[in-house]
């Protein structure tokens, strides 16, 4: 977090905090003294004094705390919201710093690629965003406000601290209770709702064989009930909440009758009373104030759950991107490299590789057979291998700098197309041109130009791979590792956009992968499992 | 044969027009009942509160004024007090129930939508999509259609009841509160416009900011196989703040809707307890407001937030209105989606053929030439003429599907294979594994106790067609494999033809494919190379 903002962000939370005090003291103090006003000019109404009672400056009191309340609110809510958006903006840049060095984003199949995954990443952002606007900041002023009156309480009407301090007693029974059995229900909820995302992701993935064999109404059901189960688990933490929650609504008005009890009790008459009844009002105010106190613990078990989660993401995160001084590899050896999984698993037997310079190299395979598993890994994505270049040795981090690792499920950025190029400050033509390589030029056109805003679902997957294509044309890294560049496009096409990248590179060290048809002047490895 | 198509929605309880889903109009109904008794608990908690609002004044105030205290106020005010958290707690239970009512059951009735598509249909639904709907959406609609419906109806139920109880100690307490409404109302109108425009302007300016994070999250492997993570990093910080600038513009206006609430309260509760305040030192004759006793005047000003109130809870709901909203759209559109055209494929139509009862049949021809078209009117998936072995057409139980994007259920591979085919001997389970190379497959370690994540995951395409030509060979089922060979190597495609050819001896298989080397092992060919004449070659 940057010192400006962190500097801002504090300063808003001190403004909030204030306006939060501020809101609750005056909520509290409007009631209170209003009714002891009643009670004064109605004792005073009954003698001479009350030509005498200074009506004005009580007068000017209410009429202050009822414009104060409103104002102080309406402050809290914005200094709080807008201390907790310059965490958030803090937070998140460094949350996508540390998402982009995660070893999971390397690997195989990026899981918040996927829509359901990423809202559900989101949800734990945004629990720990305003984690302490909705639980932090309320906890606290409240806090200090039942400490206030309990001490009022403490001094006015002893024995009102019984009934008081047994509900407050109860309120941290159930409040525990919820916190704990509420973090179960709730750990419950998420892993129900995953399991069956997976489980309807893969009888959708399978929709025609499942249809066909008539079981698809069985799995789909089953995934669904997940779901629902997951809802079960919802209500019964709601059915918690509200259990505590009715203990809440009951602490104020209990606390404010105890008052008036305990002074009746011991005996005090007339105006000795009005001073407990300021206090008994209070309570009422205070009570108001706890209303739906539940939602504070629920508040705060989501962001550790969230935190949790989003700790699994980050956790054992590697940042090294070590660009060497500019060498430009004419030979990448490695004598037997052991080829692996993304999940680290060894495939097949040691592999003999030499990378040549103007000699593309074709990695050819039956599905599932490790192409992309091998292109990752001699861009330094997969595993800690060194490879051989001349006299020096390449480590797996300065091969991911001189790497440029075209994907074959790269998507297209919601961006300009500019932006989407990842090109910096390349003249237009050179883009132009890129695109023309990749015959988007037209498409492109008819979208706007090259500072159009483009999402990917505007996309064709041929259209997005032909733009994943203009950026590889572009890239000017020394090794380029193509994966399925073909993949998506017609034939023709795909070849001629393929041989236009190929002599583009000539004097680069490419390495293609492809399914299907070999190209002429490569030396083709075939890879087996 | 069942035609999918005909027969979708025919028995769809959520659709009055047979081929529209109406998610809120279905979750309305849903909730009529649930809303009803939460409505109820509502009212009673309000009724209760107000209760105890007269009988605490009442004690308090003739405490104060030194006058008796009946000996049964105070017993009666506590349990007008317990009552309404009672009823306050049974209202919270009611709404959270009648939720996760409406949200299962609208979600039972989205399952049973997607179960009467057509295959084609779902399979162009988009997978993350169609998660995100089942798994969020019912649970914002039934938000929408129970708990806003509710404080909106609270809205009216909870001043009303307030003012009745005004009216009571002072009808023209009653009546100022009442004429306070209208104001606060017209300031409502006047500031929701003004937050309407100015979101409508930050849509228009920022809304691609909207989204940035979660986008940069979800194309993260692309940028960084672009090396550009520290520019989106830099440029992402720069777009999320001047979006959170903007949002608190919006919000600065979006708050004054409740600060506007929170003024009227404070605003009532001010000019009351002058008003009675004045009224008690007899300084100033202000009707209804003069001549009260003390613990009257307590009630009124304890009633007037009260009035107030269910205002403020129906501000707090603008957002599960949007929400819901929202959902109910994307339900509705994933629901209704336009049904994929099939391409127009007269070949198919006039194909007259008997198909024998066992052996292996070859359907070939180019890409698009209606060779998946046809197994999948042959598994009635697809309306139209389909051939059929003997007089009877296949039904789902009669047959093992073949292809890549087979199901493979979570756990190990034993399971799997044995998935849908009933109970199975290990020793079955074994040979029908072995024999299509899946134990002595080096990327599936561990054999038949091989684990297998989820819609096998961790399998490629070629392992999971070859755990569906095991299961398909233990099923006794007729086989209808869609390309079987392609995109595998060359061995492998060699044990899954000899496999196919031998179950052909016992059944009817059935293959679309590319492959000559099956296609020559065939004892029936279907050739739909020329569109005009089909040919068929014994």
């Amino acid at each position: 977090m940057s010192a400006a903002v962190q500097s801002s962000s504090r300063k808003s939370w001190r403004l909030a905090t204030g306006f939060a005090f501020a809101a609750l003291f005056c909520a509290i103090l409007l009631g209170g003294v209003s009714a002891w006003l009643l009670g004064s000019v109605a004792i005073a109404g009954l003698s001479a004094t009350a030509f005498t009672f200074n009506f004005h400056i009580a007068g000017a009191l209410i009429r202050f705390f009822a414009v104060g309340r409103t104002a102080a609110r309406y402050g809290e809510r914005l200094a709080g919201h807008k201390a907790a958006l310059a965490d958030q903006v803090a937070r998140r840049a460094e949350l996508f710093a540390a998402m982009a060095a995660a070893p999971a984003v390397r690997q195989a199949g990026w899981q918040l690629g996927d829509d359901s995954r990423l809202a559900d990443y989101l949800d734990d952002v945004e629990d720990l965003d305003f984690a302490r606007l909705r639980a932090g900041l309320p906890a606290l002023t409240l806090a200090c406000g039942l400490a206030v009156l309990i001490a009022g309480s403490a001094v006015l009407a002893p024995l009102s601290l019984l009934p008081i301090t047994f509900l407050l007693l109860a309120i941290l029974f159930a409040g525990n209770r919820v916190a704990r059995a509420g973090a179960m229900a709730w750990g419950e909820a998420r892993s129900l709702r995953r399991g069956g995302a997976s489980r309807l992701g893969a009888a959708m993935a399978s929709g025609v064989p499942l249809k066909a064999e008539g079981a698809w109404n069985r799995e789909c059901t089953e995934a669904l009930a997940a779901f629902s189960r997951a809802d079960g688990a919802l209500l019964s933490l709601r059915r918690m909440q509200a259990m505590f929650d009715m203990i809440g609504a009951a602490f104020g008005p209990v606390a404010g009758v105890s008052v008036m009890a305990a002074v009746w009790h011991a005996g005090r008459q007339g105006t000795d009373l009005l001073a407990p009844m300021l206090l008994a009002f209070s309570w009422l105010a205070l009570g108001e104030a706890m209303n739906g106190a539940s939602r504070m613990l629920v508040a705060v078990l989501r962001r550790n759950a969230a935190r949790a989660e989003i700790g699994q993401w980050t956790r054992a995160a590697d940042r090294s991107e070590f660009a060497p001084d500019n060498i430009k590899p004419g030979l990448l050896r490695h004598g037997a490299l052991q080829r692996r999984a993304p999940d680290g698993r060894s495939i097949g037997t040691p592999i003999s590789l030499l990378l040549a310079r103007g000699q593309p190299t074709v990695l050819v395979g039956a599905s599932g057979s490790g192409k992309t598993s091998l292109l990752k890994q001699i861009a330094g994505w997969i595993g800690d291998d060194a490879f051989a270049a001349g006299d020096r040795i390449l480590s797996a981090g300065e091969r991911r700098a001189l790497a440029s690792l075209v994907l074959h499920d790269a998507v297209v950025l919601e961006d300009t197309v500019r932006a989407n190029l990842f090109a910096g400050d390349v003249p237009d033509a050179a883009l132009w041109r890129a695109l023309e390589a990749a015959e988007m030029d037209g498409r492109i056109r008819d979208a706007g130009g090259l500072d159009s805003w483009v999402r990917q679902d505007r996309f064709s997957l041929g259209e997005a791979q032909r733009i994943n294509l203009a950026r590889a044309w572009l890239s000017s890294r020394p090794l380029v590792l193509l994966d399925e560049p073909t993949e998506h496009l017609d034939e023709a096409q795909g070849e001629r956009i393929l041989e236009r990248l190929l002599a583009r590179f000539s004097d680069r060290i490419v390495v293609v992968s492809t399914h299907h048809a070999s190209l002429h002047g490569a030396s083709a490895i075939e890879l087996r499992p | 044969m069942r035609s999918p198509a005909a027969s979708a929605s025919a028995h769809d309880p959520a659709a009055s027009a047979p081929d529209a889903f109406e998610a809120l109009a279905t979750a309305q109904r849903l909730a009529k009942r649930g809303l009803r008794r939460l409505l109820c608990l509502q009212v009673a908690r309000t009724a209760l509160r107000l209760g105890f609002a007269a009988t605490a004044a009442m004690a308090v105030g003739r405490l104060v004024m030194g006058e008796p205290v009946a000996s049964w106020l105070v017993p009666v005010t506590m349990v007008f007090l317990l009552a309404a958290c009672v009823a306050g707690f049974a209202a919270d239970r009611a709404q959270a129930f009648a939720e996760s009512t409406v949200s299962i059951a609208l979600r039972r009735l989205a399952g049973k939508r997607l179960d009467e598509m057509p295959a084609r249909r779902l399979q162009s639904l988009s997978v993350g999509s169609v998660i995100l709907s089942m798994q969020r959406h019912p649970e914002a609609i039934a938000g929408l259609v129970v708990g806003h419906r509710a404080a909106s109806a609270m809205m009216a139920a909870g001043p009303l009841l307030a003012a009745a109880a005004l009216f009571l100690v002072s009808w023209q307490a009653a009546l100022l509160v009442i004429c306070l409404t209208p104001v606060m109302i017209l300031f409502f109108a006047l500031i929701g416009d003004a937050i309407r425009r100015r979101a409508d302007a930050q849509e228009r300016a920022l809304g691609r900011l909207a989204d940035q994070f979660a986008d940069r999250i979800r194309t993260l492997p692309t940028i960084l196989a672009n090396h550009a993570a520290s520019g989106e990093e830099a440029k992402l910080a720069r777009r999320l703040e001047a979006y959170s600038d903007n949002t608190m513009g919006v919000l600065r206006i979006a708050f004054a809707n409740a600060g506007i609430i929170d003024f009227f309260a404070s605003l009532s509760i001010a000019i009351l307890a002058v008003f009675l305040g004045l009224g008690h030192l007899k300084l100033a004759m202000i009707p209804g407001f003069s001549n009260l006793a003390l613990w009257q005047s307590l009630f009124i000003l304890m009633i007037a937030p009260e009035y107030f109130a269910p205002f403020r809870r129906f501000s707090e709901q603008y957002h599960a209105k949007a929400e819901g909203q929202a959902a109910a759209a994307a339900l509705n559109r994933l629901m209704n989606a336009e049904p994929v055209k099939a391409k127009a494929l007269p070949a198919l139509d006039r194909l007259r053929l008997m198909l024998p009862a066992k052996g292996l049949v070859a359907i070939v021809g180019p890409s698009g030439s209606g060779k998946s078209t046809l197994l999948r009117r042959l598994a009635g998936l697809e309306p139209g003429v389909a051939p059929a072995p003997g007089t009877r057409s296949l039904v789902a139980e009669d047959i093992a599907w073949v292809s890549t994007d087979a199901y493979v259920p979570e756990g190990m591979l034993a399971e799997a294979i044995s998935w849908n085919a009933g109970a199975v001997a290990r020793n079955r389970l074994e040979d029908a594994a072995h024999a299509i190379g899946l134990l002595d497959d080096t990327l599936l370690p561990g054999g038949l106790d091989a684990r297998l994540d989820q819609g096998g995951a961790n399998l490629s395409g070629g392992q999971r067609l070859r755990v569906a030509v095991a299961r398909a060979q233990l099923s006794g089922r007729t086989v209808l494999a869609d390309e079987p060979t392609a995109k595998l190597d060359r061995e492998t495609a060699e044990a899954v033809r000899s496999v196919l050819l031998e179950i052909s001896r016992g059944r009817l298989v059935v293959v679309a494919t590319h492959d000559r080397d099956l296609a020559a092992a065939a004892h029936l060919t279907v050739d739909l190379t020329d569109s005009d004449a089909v040919e068929v070659a014994a």
